[in-house]
């Protein structure tokens, strides 16, 4: 930090000073963007931020966008750095325009750039709207393609020869539309193990329908027999009605099997809790255990749920991550921790693994100034409260829409979606300390001038001793990749 | 015969069908040609990000031709649109939207009308026509661009239905048109593409009943159904869409006049999200010159920026919105005519100022936060150069019109 003094006022140029705030000594592959922007406080001599202070940047090696800009209301400016081609270290500087001598130094060191994991297999889908998410177990795959349906797939355990870089499909079936408008519009599914009856009958499926994102939603939960994996059929569906005068509808999905109760994410209905044990035939209305708003009316709209150490987990894009406990007797969800914590940025998928929690966060529209360009690191507290612990940037991102830990706990999966083509895709992390993850590999699946593309979900799975990711690609404008089903082999990338 | 091959073979043989009458005929054709363009300085503040941005432009570059055999009862619109060319980033205009374009009004096709009317019936009380072709579904006002102002108002996609293969057919019997019509739902998702006709063409209609209780006074109310506007495979949400206005035509004291009332209305997903606009505008022409006023309050859909911040994603991934917005704006405009007779020119200098705030109506898209501010403004300067034959009516084809096209020519506005 230089501070040089004279004038009167205490914020003549002579007189202000520069800090470095954040992005110091980070690293990343050659000729990429680091992860976390940089950004420089410039304060008066009294320690004061001072607004409107034009801040040049220069750098040994790369670029950095913006070149010069001035500092905000706060006293800060920011800038992306994307490190040159140079292995080693790699320096960036920033000073006042109006005093050069004034200035902040940042380190960066440059490596050899993330292995991308080999694709394997592509199942394109129709245009119409694509693929959404999938769900893989004991070798199939459930692959959620909007109004096409849902496409069971053998990639290792259906019977039929398929495997991971030759799927083979099964079947497929197109749910009821239950009356909302728009079709199927299946987006997500979950295969039923269930160990109580010990039997591997039902898929749910949810439908992602019409939705003012933040106020309401349409879509039920449909059941799907899948008795004879060639010749999926419905056979019943549950509805949640309004809210406080809203329409809701469903999202992801989790469950609870020896229990026999499936958890679901249902936007601005918040969460529900339903028994779904025995034959499940009709309208499952009556089964409905409970439901709560986490955030409260207005403030709810949940993204992903996830079971864990008993207690149901849940992103609300709105207000955050929450820990709820589910009274099965009493009907009701209480509130034990967390909420009301990501006020920065909307929320999106969540994962729990051991003592720590990973969210996505969401961009489509800003949040403020931000997009969903983060991670959220959370560690459990004993109470398995949640409790901010770091956070991973990803530059030029807008949705970090996904999110995974693999079974053995070592790495973490995101998907990126929207924003600059050459970040969208998928990103795999090392767990090694889960509080920090450190890249270990990136697939990057760009649009075209930065329409479509991306990847919208992705799942791991290990299928004949190797280690999979399957993914969802997003539709985009002519020029672009069709959307479809895309499997990577990550086994080389994840040892 | 797959649906892209269609779509290229349909419009040779269209054009194959609008050229042989007219060679077959050469002698008996009949037929005038106009062209215009304008070029402006257009200034909107602010613009997305909060800052005020300036841009010089060529808009509305149009090459029209009419033509008809009478001895047939055929006519042909013909109408060329070079906004692609030279304006592929679109017009600056606060509020405005469609075909992945927001707060600047999108290039239209490179053809924007091109049709063939029969009027299979002309009395003088009772008139029948069948049009074919590229063009204006029968559904709500006018296009925008055959009105008073430069600036298209934030309703353009509430109030017309345009560049679509349509089949129109319309009955007038004394002040009573009534019209019907078959299109596809598909809008353009740039300047060099056709609208698809295989698989869609006929998957939406609309229908328009006019009545003109005095001549210079004409009522319209119409109701469309477009099928997956957005989405041009076809997955997408149907559209429901009513529209009502007035239409004043004449003169006030001893010059020309013309105002429109309307209200439009568009629903989606059986009424689960809904969008309304009503507006007001006039203009009066003593003399050379010509002052003109509009109001309109319409509310807005708002989707999913790209990195250009005045494009929205196309193809959308899912049928979802985040947030409704409410678009309130006064525009007054001024223009000059300075005939130049002997070149068949017409040069109008011309300034508009729009002025108007954004509110947020639910969701979560925040104007203020995206903008800076709330409220807005834009300024236009420029001139619009004419040749020939002025512009006709958009939006309305053979019996659709108080009189024949071809006896038509430059109803003042």
């Amino acid at each position: 930090m230089l501070v040089a003094s004279c004038g009167d006022d205490g914020t003549s140029p002579s007189h202000v000073s520069i800090a470095v705030g954040s992005g110091q000594d980070q690293h990343g592959p050659l000729s990429a963007p680091l992860p976390t922007p940089l950004t420089v406080l410039v304060t008066d001599g009294s320690g004061n931020p001072v607004s409107g202070q034009v801040v040049n940047w220069t750098t040994t090696g790369g670029s950095l966008d913006p070149a010069s800009g001035p500092t905000d209301d706060n006293g800060i400016a920011t800038s992306a750095w994307r490190l040159g081609p140079v292995t080693g270290a790699q320096e960036a500087r920033a000073a006042l325009a109006a005093n050069g001598s004034a200035s902040a130094t940042f380190s960066a060191t440059a490596g050899p750039a993330a292995p991308a994991p080999p694709l394997v297999a592509t199942v394109e889908v129709p245009p119409n709207y694509g693929a959404h998410d999938t769900y893989v177990r004991d070798g199939i795959a459930f692959l959620c393609a909007w109004n096409t349906g849902l496409i069971l797939l053998d990639v290792g355990g259906g019977g039929h020869g398929g495997s991971p870089t030759h799927p083979v499909e099964l079947g497929r079936v197109v749910t009821s539309d239950d009356g909302v408008p728009g079709g199927a519009q299946v987006h997500n599914a979950w295969w039923f193990h269930n160990p109580v009856a010990a039997e591997n009958r039902y898929v749910f499926v949810g439908q992602e329908g019409p939705a003012s994102v933040g106020v309401s939603a349409q879509g039920d939960i449909h059941v799907v027999d899948v008795s004879d994996l060639t010749a999926p059929h419905e056979v019943a569906f549950f509805h949640l009605g309004a809210v406080g005068g809203a329409s809701t509808g469903t999202h992801n999905f989790w469950m609870d099997e020896p229990a026999q109760i499936l958890y679901a994410a249902y936007y601005n209905g918040g969460v529900i809790a339903i028994d779904v044990s025995g034959t499940l035939s009709g309208d499952l209305g009556s089964r409905l255990i409970a439901n709560a708003q986490p955030g409260g009316p207005g403030d709810t709209y949940v993204w992903g749920v996830q079971l864990h150490d008993g207690d149901l987990y849940a992103s609300d894009m709105l207000s955050g991550l929450w820990q709820l406990r589910l009274d099965r007797s009493g009907g009701r969800f209480s509130v034990v921790g967390g909420g009301n914590n990501v006020p920065d940025r909307f929320g999106a998928d969540l994962w729990l693994t051991n003592a720590y929690a990973y969210t996505g966060t969401w961009g489509s529209v800003p949040r403020g100034t931000n997009s969903g360009n983060q991670i959220k690191v959370w560690r459990l507290s004993s109470s398995g409260a949640p409790e901010a612990a770091n956070i991973v940037s990803i530059s030029g991102a807008g949705n970090v829409g996904d999110n995974e830990v693999s079974a053995d706990g070592k790495y973490l999966l995101a998907t990126t979606e929207r924003g600059r083509d050459e970040a969208k895709g998928l990103y795999l992390y090392r767990l090694a300390d889960p509080a920090n993850p450190t890249l270990a590999a990136f697939a990057n699946v760009p649009g075209s001038s930065n329409q479509g593309g991306g990847l919208h979900t992705g799942t791991f799975a290990v299928i004949g001793g190797r280690r999979y990711v399957f993914a969802a690609r997003n539709p985009g404008p002519p020029g672009a990749p069709p959307p479809a089903l895309v499997i990577f082999d990550v086994t080389e990338v994840t040892p | 015969m797959p649906a892209g091959r269609s779509d290229r073979l349909f419009p040779a043989i269209l054009v194959g069908l609008l050229l042989a009458p007219g060679i077959a005929c050469a002698q008996a054709l009949t037929g005038d040609v106009g062209a215009q363009a304008i070029v402006g300085t257009f200034h909107a503040d602010p613009v997305p990000g909060g800052d005020p941005l300036t841009e010089l432009k060529l808009v509305q570059p149009l090459l029209m031709l009419r033509a008809g055999v009478p001895a047939w009862r055929l006519g042909f619109i013909g109408t060329l649109d070079f906004e692609g060319w030279t304006m592929p980033n679109g017009e600056l205009a606060p509020g405005d939207w469609g075909e992945g374009f927001v707060d600047r009004r999108h290039p239209h096709t490179y053809v924007h009308e091109l049709l063939l009317v029969g009027d299979v019936v002309r009395q003088a009380d009772y008139r029948f026509s069948l049009t074919a072709g590229k063009g204006f579904a029968p559904f709500g006002t006018d296009d925008p661009m055959s009105r008073p102002f430069v600036r298209y108002p934030v309703n353009h996609h509430l109030a017309q239905i345009l560049e679509r293969w349509v089949g129109i057919a319309a009955l007038s019997i004394g002040p009573v048109t009534l019209e019907g019509g078959l299109f596809d739902g598909d809008e353009p998702e740039h300047p060099g593409q056709w609208p698809r006709f295989g698989g869609r063409f006929g998957d939406s209609w609309s229908a328009r009943l006019t009545v003109r209780p005095v001549k210079s006074i004409e009522l319209q109310g119409s109701h469309a159904s477009v099928a997956s506007p957005e989405h041009r495979p076809g997955a997408g949400l149907t559209q429901r869409k009513w529209d009502v206005s007035g239409r004043f035509s004449g003169r006030l004291g001893s010059h020309p006049a013309y105002a429109l009332v309307e209200w439009a209305n568009t629903t989606e997903a059986d009424g689960f999200f809904e969008f309304s606009s009503i507006l007001g505008e006039g203009s009066w022409s003593p003399g050379r010159h010509r002052f003109a006023y509009r109001f309109e309050r319409t509310s807005r859909q708002e989707e999913e920026r790209l990195i250009d911040p005045f494009r929205s994603e196309r193809p959308h991934l899912d049928n979802q919105i985040f947030g409704t917005t409410r678009w309130t704006v006064h525009t007054v405009g001024y223009a000059f005519a300075i005939p130049l007779s002997t070149l068949r020119l017409d040069l109008s200098p011309l300034v508009e100022v729009s002025a108007g705030r954004v509110d947020k109506i639910d969701g979560l898209f925040d104007p203020e936060a995206f903008y800076g501010e709330t409220t807005f403004w834009s300024l236009t300067i420029g001139a619009r150069i004419a040749f020939g034959m002025p512009m006709h009516r958009m939006g309305r084809y053979g019996a659709a019109l108080p009189e024949p096209m071809l006896h038509n020519h430059g109803e003042v506005m």
